[in-house]
């Protein structure tokens, strides 16, 4: 990345907590820096399509090496493989595949879900910050809606956004009635937050844990539930077609554990695989966790769904840059929310911080880039994330409120009220995906797509908060079309998208070496999945 | 494998090079009699009115044959019906059921050069003194019957259907009957069943329909491919028809090819071409450049193809001495990485389905085979399940009253004799 910077002894002998800091400089250009310094932008980052349903459009370099690739399995794999018959099939074990198996369940479904790792293994338990919901006063639906669209630059499909914010306080009810907990104001009101891109508080939250104590309650659920039987260890590798290819009717699961292929036969798959920011995409870190390799936009691509925004990835401007071993680990957005300031390596504050994400993450990459970035060594270099500087505002916050962060720190023997917190931008999520309409249904009958894996809500930039509330909000709406369905369900299950895909790929002359989907990094430990 | 049929008419690519006749860019014009008689269409009825005799001749000279899938010599099925009496009418039956899997060339030519079909269908019923001509479609294939019915509108107004009429000494009738939309309604007996009124359940031979046909009329059924012929070799004579052919064939074929080629299609190639070329000069090659692992052949009632055979023509005689047969030239093609049971498992499922039901040792024969084939193919299959299908493949064949049931057998046989340790392996 950048080698010039000021090295992290220096800044550090220079840093002053107590320091009078000026207000940062007007933002007067937002789309030049945008364009100058977000990592969408880089050159040689984006390429075309050349087949499937997106031909033409732009993709990052490594998901369409992914998305155009030859299948795993062959249709002689399949021979013998048991057949399990189930009414829904959710594949992906965090927070939007629970909400939509739970809610498929409660319509008196037969519910298959399963998950690449274990129940509960996601992103979901990783996201600090909170959920967004219109509850204050002064607060309403229409703001939601507007502040959603304005953060994704108006990118956004209108309809989802507003099905999104509509359903918010209802998704609150839900989780409350699931046993969640939160962060209650003195007056016993939920207490809210302000956090970037939103013009009023409107960020509920559990301290610092909001996504685990989420999970906590869903998982609780979800095991719990006898509609529902859970599949752990068990990634997808294939979605199974009608004999005109034409509709999901089931999915081909393989097991961690004894590597035999399993074949399910269902009315409706619904994908809940999250999102890719395994794939480092730029050399990024990244905020996510082990599964998180973009196998259902690989899954939905080659079955014929269209997707969006596949050039548009959310970098979360404050992951740990030092200690090396946290590196990519998330800094809670919610410290910004209560007050916590960025300032480079001379000391000075360079953007309103509670600017829109893709905007304070092309800042810090400009401060970095301009030399006025903390060097830790050539290739990492971070600017400062001022927490001694809000103990000082506010005593005892940090500890009240963001428990999570400091246990972590402690671990790594820093602590963030004496030492301010040396952070870079990390890969976190995937703006775009699946294309759905508002039941979460994708343009192919049968397959429906929820959470981060489907796109069209967030537009070029997701707002903190935005992506707990889609999680359930669209894994309740898929959970209820899903089920809707009431045919006889599927007579034979082919893999004939597998052949048009190759047909095209093959058209194409395009290398077909590569083999999709991922299911885990190339680095991943012990190397269970080999094929 | 509805899908088969219509990707392949979608992704037809038409070959270069290749003597057309069929295809031809003036026959395919639709329903418009217009332009089809601006370029000659109707002028081999003209001239086969003249000379019937000589027409029936130049037949037996072209070595036409039935390529609904039969082989037999057209001549031959005509004479047998010229020598009957019309009791008191004779029927012509033109047959574009077609509703096997991987077999799509009827539809192609009814849909899109249905004149050239009518043209046929009329000089054949001259020839053997048929008065009526009954076309039977499948009735899925709504394009095909829009077609058909707007093209034989416009007949009934055309001086063509008087000239015929003249030339028999009386009114010819041509009428459009879609089928009933069953598989087995294809059979020749099951469609006179079905256009008589009743379910087409097939009935035995003899007496065969050239004596005791439609309604107990003398009663001849051709092709739609084995027709449209017909007026080609009337007006470039016999002698062109068969130079049109390779090795021992004569004149063309309509090869429907599907399956992992990367091309599918309908082409249009001489008869008696390589089943290599079929496959990798007209249908671009295998997917991903995997190896052939085997061929379906003619609707897959007959015994798989391998890549033992791939230099074989494709005509009825050479097809037929590797023991298997064209019958309508469909071409089912997979590749390794198929399955060999799965594939088998589904045509079964179709065979199980489409059985008519009324002999037993059918009815039950193919849904026993194909329950078991789902059993093994969803691993669920025993040693005692595999011992079962082999005894049944000795048992049924020859039960029923059709060929239905002999087809699947020796499917599911030259499954058994190419790949014996798929259907080991897949039991667990």
């Amino acid at each position: 990345m950048m080698s010039n910077g000021i090295s992290l002894a220096e800044a550090l002998a220079r840093y002053r907590a107590d320091s009078n800091l000026a207000p940062p400089p007007a933002l007067t250009d937002k789309d030049s820096l945008l364009n100058t310094y977000h990592p969408d932008h880089l050159r040689d980052s984006v390429v075309k399509l050349t087949v499937g349903p997106n031909a033409g459009d732009s993709c990052q370099r490594e998901l369409a090496a992914l998305l155009q690739a030859e299948t795993f399995i062959d249709e002689a794999d399949l021979a013998g493989v048991p057949v399990t018959d189930v009414d829904v099939l959710v594949i992906g074990g965090g927070g939007a595949g629970c909400a939509a198996a739970l809610t498929a369940a409660e319509k008196g479904a037969r519910v298959l879900l399963a998950t690449k790792l274990r129940l509960g293994d996601s992103n979901t338990v990783m996201a600090e910050g909170g959920i967004q919901a219109a509850i204050e006063p002064e607060d309403s639906i229409q703001r939601h809606i507007q502040d959603t669209l304005r953060g994704g630059h108006h990118i956004g499909n209108p309809e989802l956004v507003a099905a999104l914010a509509a359903d918010g306080p209802n998704v609150l009810r839900w989780l409350i009635q699931l046993g969640m907990q939160f962060d209650q104001a003195p007056s016993g009101d939920l207490h809210t937050r302000k956090a970037g891109g939103m013009s009023t508080p409107r960020l509920v939250h559990c301290r610092d844990y909001t996504g685990l104590e989420m999970m906590r309650v869903l998982r609780e659920a979800v095991t719990q539930h006898r509609g529902i039987e859970v599949w752990e260890q068990s990634p997808a590798v294939e979605l199974l077609s009608n004999e005109t290819g034409e509709k999901c009717v089931g999915a081909v699961l393989t097991s961690l554990l004894d590597n035999r292929l399993r074949i399910v036969r269902t009315r409706s798959v619904i994908l809940a695989t999250g999102g890719l920011g395994r794939l480092h995409l730029n050399g990024f870190p990244t905020s996510n966790h082990l599964g998180a390799t973009g196998d259902g936009l690989v899954l939905a691509y080659r079955i014929g769904a269209k997707l969006c925004e596949l050039d548009s990835f959310q970098y979360h401007p404050t992951g740990l840059l030092h200690p090396s071993h946290l590196a990519g680990k998330l800094v809670t957005e919610g410290l910004r929310a209560a007050g916590c300031l960025l300032v480079n390596a001379l000391g000075q504050r360079f953007i309103d911080e509670l600017q829109p994400r893709d905007v304070v993450c092309a800042a810090i990459l400009r401060e970095c880039h301009e030399g006025r970035g903390v060097r830790v060594n050539e290739q990492h270099v971070g600017v400062w994330l001022d927490t001694p500087r809000l103990e000082r505002a506010q005593p005892g916050l940090l500890e009240a409120q963001f428990p999570n962060l400091m246990s972590r720190t402690r671990i790594a023997g820093v602590d963030p009220r004496v030492q301010p917190l040396l952070t870079h931008p990390t890969l976190h999520y995937q703006n775009g995906g699946v294309s759905i309409n508002v039941d979460g249904a994708s343009t192919v009958p049968g397959l429906y797509a929820v959470g981060e894996v489907s796109g069209g809500i967030h537009g070029r930039n997701r707002l903190m908060g935005n992506a707990l509330l889609e999680i359930i909000s669209f894994g309740r709406r898929a959970g209820v079309a899903a089920t809707a369905n009431r045919d006889r369900g599927p007579k034979k299950v082919t893999l004939e998208h597998v052949n048009r895909a190759r047909r095209a790929l093959t058209i194409a002359n395009m290398p077909m070496t590569q083999r999709t989907p991922l299911v885990l990094p190339d680095y991943a430990a012990g190397g269970i999945w080999k094929r | 494998m509805e899908t088969l049929k219509t990707q392949a008419c979608e992704l037809n690519i038409p070959p270069l090079e290749t003597p057309q006749v069929l295809l031809h860019p003036d026959q395919r014009v639709g329903a418009n009699m217009a332009r089809w008689r601006e370029s000659g269409g109707g002028v081999a009825l003209t001239l086969a009115a003249q000379d019937l005799p000589a027409v029936h001749a130049a037949i037996r000279e072209a070595d036409l044959r039935g390529l609904g899938g039969s082989g037999f010599p057209v001549w031959r099925k005509w004479e047998s019906a010229i020598n009957e009496l019309p009791k008191p009418d004779k029927y012509l039956v033109v047959n574009g059921n077609e509703d096997e899997p991987g077999t799509f060339k009827d539809r192609l030519l009814l849909e899109e050069t249905p004149h050239q079909i009518i043209e046929g269908a009329v000089i054949a019923a001259l020839v053997i003194g048929a008065n009526r001509i009954v076309f039977y479609t499948n009735p899925d294939i709504k394009r095909s019957l829009a077609a058909m019915r707007s093209a034989l509108e416009q007949w009934k107004a055309s001086d063509l259907l008087t000239l015929a009429s003249t030339t028999l000494g009386k009114p010819l009738e041509m009428e459009l009957c879609p089928g009933s939309g069953h598989y087995i309604g294809g059979e020749e007996t099951a469609a006179m069943a079905w256009i008589e009124g009743g379910f087409p359940f097939p009935r035995g031979k003899p007496p065969y329909p050239a004596q005791a046909g439609v309604h107990g009329c003398p009663t001849v059924i051709n092709n739609v491919e084995t027709v449209a012929h017909v007026s080609h070799i009337v007006k470039n004579g016999a002698a062109w028809f068969k130079s049109l052919g390779k090795n021992s064939g004569s004149g063309t074929k309509l090869y429907s090819l599907s399956g992992d080629v990367l091309h599918p299609g309908v082409f249009e190639l001489p008869m008696g071409t390589s089943l290599r070329e079929l496959i990798f000069v007209h249908g671009g090659g295998l997917l991903s450049g995997k190896p052939l692992k085997a061929v379906f052949t003619g609707g897959p009632s007959s015994n798989m193809l391998t890549p033992v055979d791939l230099d074989v023509a494709l005509d009825f005689e050479s097809v037929r001495a590797r023991g298997s047969s064209l019958g309508t030239g469909a071409m089912i093609v997979v590749s390794e990485g198929t399955g060999i049971v799965k594939r088998v498992a589904e045509y079964m499922r179709f065979f199980a389905h489409s059985s008519c039901g009324q002999c037993p040792p059918c009815k039950t024969g193919t849904a026993t085979m194909s329950r078991l084939l789902d059993k093994i193919d969803t691993g669920r299959g025993t040693e005692t399940d595999l011992a079962t299908l082999r005894n049944l493949c000795n048992m049924l064949p020859g039960s029923g009253r059709c060929h239905l049931v002999n087809g699947a057998v020796q499917l599911l046989d030259s499954a058994f004799r190419h790949f014996p340790d798929e259907f080991r392996q897949a039991l667990r």
